[in-house]
């Protein structure tokens, strides 16, 4: 039996990662509940991010400043993707198949530029972690969750509170009405699209802070981020946040408890059960 | 050319290759193609045809593999014995999965998408942490492969070939069969399938079974091709996706769409990793697979997918009444205390009616007082909370919608349920397919072009229920519930929309029906018509049912003006 | 006020309407009645801005909106309560009434609205945290009529309000219309009921196959043979 030290150590750095499935979580939930489009290019942009965050800090830019390139540069590509789906008409299950043509162009980008080694990036954000109490807290992760909760939190107080918001929620339920009572549904549906590549790009930031690259790696996230974008609900940035809270201390506890090898496990069982006994909260 | 015949002699082509002495990168580089498109196919049975989109393909195709890994590799079976066994454990696990998920309405569409992908990586979790792989993977290399040509590579090119002929020929006959037609029903709507008569959870099981036994083979043959099999090669969500693209690309509507789409694919996958480009070759695929979609939604050979009829209009079959069998003015129908609740809403709060054998029975009562909730109970749209419901002798309660379909009661759906990809006639003609009959394709065809003709539809019975206006896709309604001869038919506001003159004539219509020996109840709000057409009336109230009679008593009732003309917002 | 000439709108070769010219006064209360597959639906959502014209013009208090894009119609004035309601279901019936006066000019008056569609509606109040789609047909209707009066509309558009209701409501629900037409909103409505919609208006166009056939006073109208006939049934 683990030690308490180690157990509150396993669940500290199960909210780490949670909550960066939440943040990668954040851009999906909203474009599938809000938009009707599974985005499977959102992972490819993620690590897209991630990698020019990388180069960039390479380069001396500090990591954080070079969300000032990235994030602008993604949301142009949010609102063409949304265009692009727009124009055609695609319906829902082909924006999976659609988007998952963006993911093999993109990662095969990442490939030609970076090729497939690993890539690790050095800044002096990534040393640096405290100590409370017997438990450590590197600052990378820390600031991931700081990041992860303000983003969920202000993302769902506007959708709740604000006129764009109720418009965006409005729209996406009725897209024509709501054009009849002065909602541009359509630049809306860019916005939001736009929203959501920032987000990858947010996203991808938090995740060269914290995490070695490869390309191969992008599919690993797939799988448990849906996990919790489903179990927290469509459209739900807090939702999603807290599900991936969820999974990521239910993987760690199950390191620490049972065997690593087991961890991957623990999301999907989670989902299964969750759709089994709880399906008609979704959609 | 008859189908059986092009398919063998396209095998008896294929088949001669392995035997030309060409190098074996040939042999090697068709089996590919043909273990492709096996998996596209087997793919399509259930994802394609009936709509339930699989992500977890890979899970059954390595269930597979390592079901000959383990008995080939470790236990030293003979290989071509393990296949069998490659083929009944993607199955089994497949139906064990079905088993549950098929029941809960709530997983379809992304849902079951994403449940079939999470399989896929329990699967691999399992596997790689127990005695079936445990890491390292498993050697086949020792693994004596059965002679059926010159070369080894030869016999796993005959082999390929022989499941793939197969794979697409079963892919044919569902596609041409009473099964395929349900699929694509299931498709379109589910649930009115199933309220038509279709056993959609049978039917979902054996295409899930189908499509994960012949991955499952496809796996056998192909782990011991590889000679060495590692979870993570096999288990892979590149096979997943690969094999949505193919088939996509191809066209899912259409039996031949998963093949040529494997067969381009891989023809252009393989001629970029071999050249220099293979990282732009496989950008250059994404592209082609987006410019597809957004272009060609249906996949190549979507145009093509449209069945031709199998009767002609001059095959209709005589016109004939719909046998009555018992007294007249005896109860067919008898209901007692139904009960029905929607998220805290009572819809039914015990409701008592008997419907009595050839008569018009009116069923009216203000907005929201359970009309509608009562014919979706009766036929099994929707579960009763409480109370029973007895038809000629038969509680219906608790009973599957297909098998209330096949005792003899129909309905028409208020907004029209038309199947949107199936013809006029093949959507009259599947209550006959699936009903009290169950006749085969052509038959119910013949009967399908029956009804058309009583309601006035022959003209469009080759066209889609989108190139119908409202007018027509009622009577369509009409006729589908007609085609299945039904004992007991439910009309749910069939003549809202509807001119007076328009009206004049669906009344003559169901006075038609009634005729033919049909009891029909008649949900309505044209007053005029329920005067005029029912011999009784029911007034429902708030989920209760407080009147009954004849129309003229009733409508004079004092309780029933209150309801219908007094509370204004009810 | 709103004049519509040749107005074309529909798919492809056969549109829905092909020759539509009708006109509604300030303040008047017009009704368009026809058969089913007529084309009423597609008229109306030409007129409110949801349907683009193919051809013809649309004009409204003296101003070209042909070319308006769809959500600049409720700032010119005009207002929808679309067939079959379409409410916002998942919202609250607040929020759905707060987003009638979604845009600018009509959000500075949102709370004075919203007072008042609350007292021609009074059984909304006490409903306004429930969601939209928890509510009766009838609510619904009242609902989709209070979110239309929000933006404070000098034209008023219903397609089809009688669908799907009882007896009672209707005729609760057109005595509002009334009301709402005499506090000096004009209205415009399409109806399959005939009876009751000639009963109602001042003055009525028939259309019939994508073209207006008829216009006139109701009296009139109703005493033609052909609409006898065709639409009263005698």
């Amino acid at each position: 039996m683990p030690s308490l030290t180690l157990l509150g150590q396993s669940v500290l750095s199960g909210v780490f990662i949670g909550a960066l499935y939440g943040l990668l979580g954040l851009g999906l939930t909203l474009s599938w509940g809000l938009l009707r489009q599974i985005n499977l290019a959102h992972f490819a942009l993620v690590f897209l991010g991630a990698y020019l965050n990388y180069q960039l800090a390479s380069a001396g830019l500090d990591p954080l400043l070079t969300l000032a390139v990235t994030a602008p540069a993604f949301f142009v590509f949010g609102v063409a993707l949304h265009w692009l789906l727009a124009r055609f008409s695609v319906s829902p299950l082909n924006t999976l198949l659609v988007t998952f043509g963006f993911m093999v162009m993109i990662e095969s980008l990442i490939q030609w530029i970076w090729t497939a080694d690993f890539r690790r990036m050095e800044n002096h954000y990534g040393n640096v972690r405290w100590k409370v109490g017997e438990l450590y807290v590197p600052l990378p992760e820390l600031l991931t969750l700081i990041v992860a909760a303000a983003l969920a939190y202000g993302v769902w107080a506007l959708l709740r509170y604000t006129d764009l918001g109720k418009a965006m929620r409005a729209a996406s339920e009725d897209a024509p009405v709501a054009a009849a009572f002065g909602i541009n549904e359509k630049r809306l549906a860019l916005l939001l699209s736009g929203a959501c590549a920032a987000f990858a790009a947010v996203a991808g930031v938090c995740l060269a802070l914290s995490h070695t690259l490869a390309p191969a790696q992008i599919y690993a996230w797939i799988g448990v981020v849906f996990a919790a974008v489903m179990i927290g609900g469509l459209g739900n940035p807090v939702g999603a946040l807290v599900a991936g809270i969820v999974i990521g201390v239910s993987e760690a506890l199950t390191m620490a408890l049972i065997a690593p090898a087991w961890a991957p496990l623990v999301s999907f069982t989670l989902l299964i059960a969750y759709l089994l006994f709880r399906p008609h909260r979704l959609a | 050319m008859k189908p059986l015949a092009l398919f063998a002699a396209v095998g008896a082509a294929f088949a001669v290759v392995p035997f030309l002495g060409l190098p074996a990168f040939y042999e090697s580089f068709l089996y590919l193609v043909f273990h492709w498109i096996v998996l596209a196919t087997s793919w399509n049975l259930l994802s394609g045809y009936s709509g339930y989109f699989s992500f977890g393909h890979a899970a059954f195709f390595g269930a597979g593999v390592y079901s000959t890994a383990v008995l080939a590799g470790k236990a030293g079976w003979p290989f071509l014995l393990t296949l069998p066994v490659a083929a009944a454990v993607p199955a089994a696990l497949g139906v064990a999965l079905g088993a549950i998920v098929f029941r809960l309405p709530a997983l379809r569409g992304e849902l079951f998408a994403l449940i079939t992908l999470a399989l896929m990586f329990v699967f691999a979790t399992i596997v790689l942490n127990t005695p079936l792989d445990g890491g390292p993977g498993v050697y086949m290399s020792a693994v004596e492969v059965p002679a059926l040509a010159p070369t080894p590579s030869g016999s796993f090119y005959l082999l390929a070939l022989i499941l793939a002929l197969g794979t697409v020929g079963i892919a044919y006959s569902v596609y041409r069969s009473r099964f395929g037609t349900g699929l694509f029903a299931i498709h379109d709507d589910e649930d009115v399938a199933e309220v038509m008569g279709v056993p959609t959870y049978r039917y979902k099981l054996a295409a899930l079974a189908l499509s994960c036994a012949l991955a499952g083979l496809a796996g056998g043959i192909h782990g011991v091709f590889v000679s060495y099999v590692t979870v993570g090669e096999t288990f892979s969500g590149w096979l997943a996706l690969n094999v949505i693209l193919m088939a996509a690309l191809g066209g899912t509507r259409h039996w031949a769409g998963p093949a040529v789409g494997a067969a381009a694919v891989t023809v252009m996958t393989f001629y970029f990793t071999t050249s220099d480009y293979a990282i732009a070759g496989r950008a250059l695929v994404g592209l082609i697979f987006i410019v597809v979609i957004l272009f060609m939604p249906n996949g190549l050979l979507g145009r093509f997918a449209v069945r031709k009829p199998l009767a002609a209009r001059s095959e209709a079959t005589a016109a004939g009444t719909i046998a009555v069998q018992g007294k007249r003015e005896e109860p067919i129908l008898v209901v007692r205390g139904a009960k029905k609740a929607f998220k805290g809403v009572q819809a039914l709060a015990g409701v008592d009616l008997e419907v009595r054998r050839g008569e018009i029975l009116g069923l009216v009562g203000p907005n929201g007082s359970g009309k509608s909730t009562l014919i979706n109970v009766v036929s099994g749209h929707y579960p009763i909370d409480g109370g029973s419901m007895v038809f000629e002798g038969r509680e219906l309660a608790g009973q599957a919608p297909h098998r209330v379909a096949r005792s003899g009661i129909a309905r028409t759906y208020q907004i029209p349920r038309p199947f949107a990809h199936l013809s006029v006639l093949e959507n009259v003609a599947l209550p006959p397919m699936f009903g009290q009959v169950r006749m085969d394709r052509r038959a119910a065809q013949a009967e399908a072009w029956r009804w058309l003709a009583f309601t006035g539809l022959e003209k469009k019975a080759l066209q889609f229920p989108k190139d119908l206006n409202l007018h027509e896709r009622k009577f369509l309604e009409l006729a589908r519930a007609l085609a299945s001869r039904p004992k007991l038919l439910f009309l749910d506001e069939v003549l809202s929309g509807l001119t007076p003159s328009e009206i004049d004539g669906a009344v003559r219509t169901i006075r038609a029906i009634r005729e033919q020996g049909a009891t029909i109840v008649f949900v309505e709000h044209v007053m005029r018509a329920v005067m005029e057409l029912t011999d009784r009336v029911v007034v429902l109230t708030n989920g209760r049912s407080i009147a009954q009679g004849a129309p003229r008593e009733v409508m004079r009732d004092p309780q029933v003006i209150d309801a219908y003309l007094g509370s204004a917002h009810a | 006020m709103l004049e519509a000439s040749s107005l074309r709108a529909g798919y492809g070769a056969a549109p829905a309407v092909w020759d539509a010219s009708l006109e509604v006064g300030e303040g008047e209360l017009v009704v368009v009645v026809g058969p089913n597959g007529a084309g009423k639906t597609t008229l109306i959502n030409a007129l409110a801005g949801l349907h683009r014209m193919e051809s013809g013009s649309l004009r409204f208090a003296g101003r070209d909106i042909s070319r308006l894009p769809a959500h600049l119609f409720c700032d010119v004035g005009i207002a929808l309560v679309p067939e079959g309601r379409r409410l916002f279901t998942g919202m609250t019936v607040l929020e759905n009434l707060e987003l009638g006066a979604y845009r600018g000019a009509a959000k500075a008056h949102r709370a004075a609205a919203l007072k008042r569609v609350l007292a021609l509606f009074p059984m909304l109040d006490e409903k306004l945290g429930r969601p939209a789609g928890t509510l009766s047909g009838g609510q619904q209707q009242m609902l989709a009529i209070g979110r239309a009066l929000m933006a404070r509309p000098r034209l008023l558009l219903l397609d089809e309000p009688s669908l799907g209701l009882s007896p009672a409501i209707v005729v609760e629900m057109f005595r509002i219309i009334r009301e709402v037409n005499r506090d000096g909103v004009a209205v415009l409505l399409v109806e399959q009921n005939v009876a009751l919609a000639l009963q109602l208006a001042r003055r009525a166009y028939v259309l019939e196959e994508g073209r207006i056939v008829a216009e006139g006073e109701p009296g009139e109208l109703a005493s033609q043979p052909h609409i006898q006939r065709a639409y009263l049934g005698h």
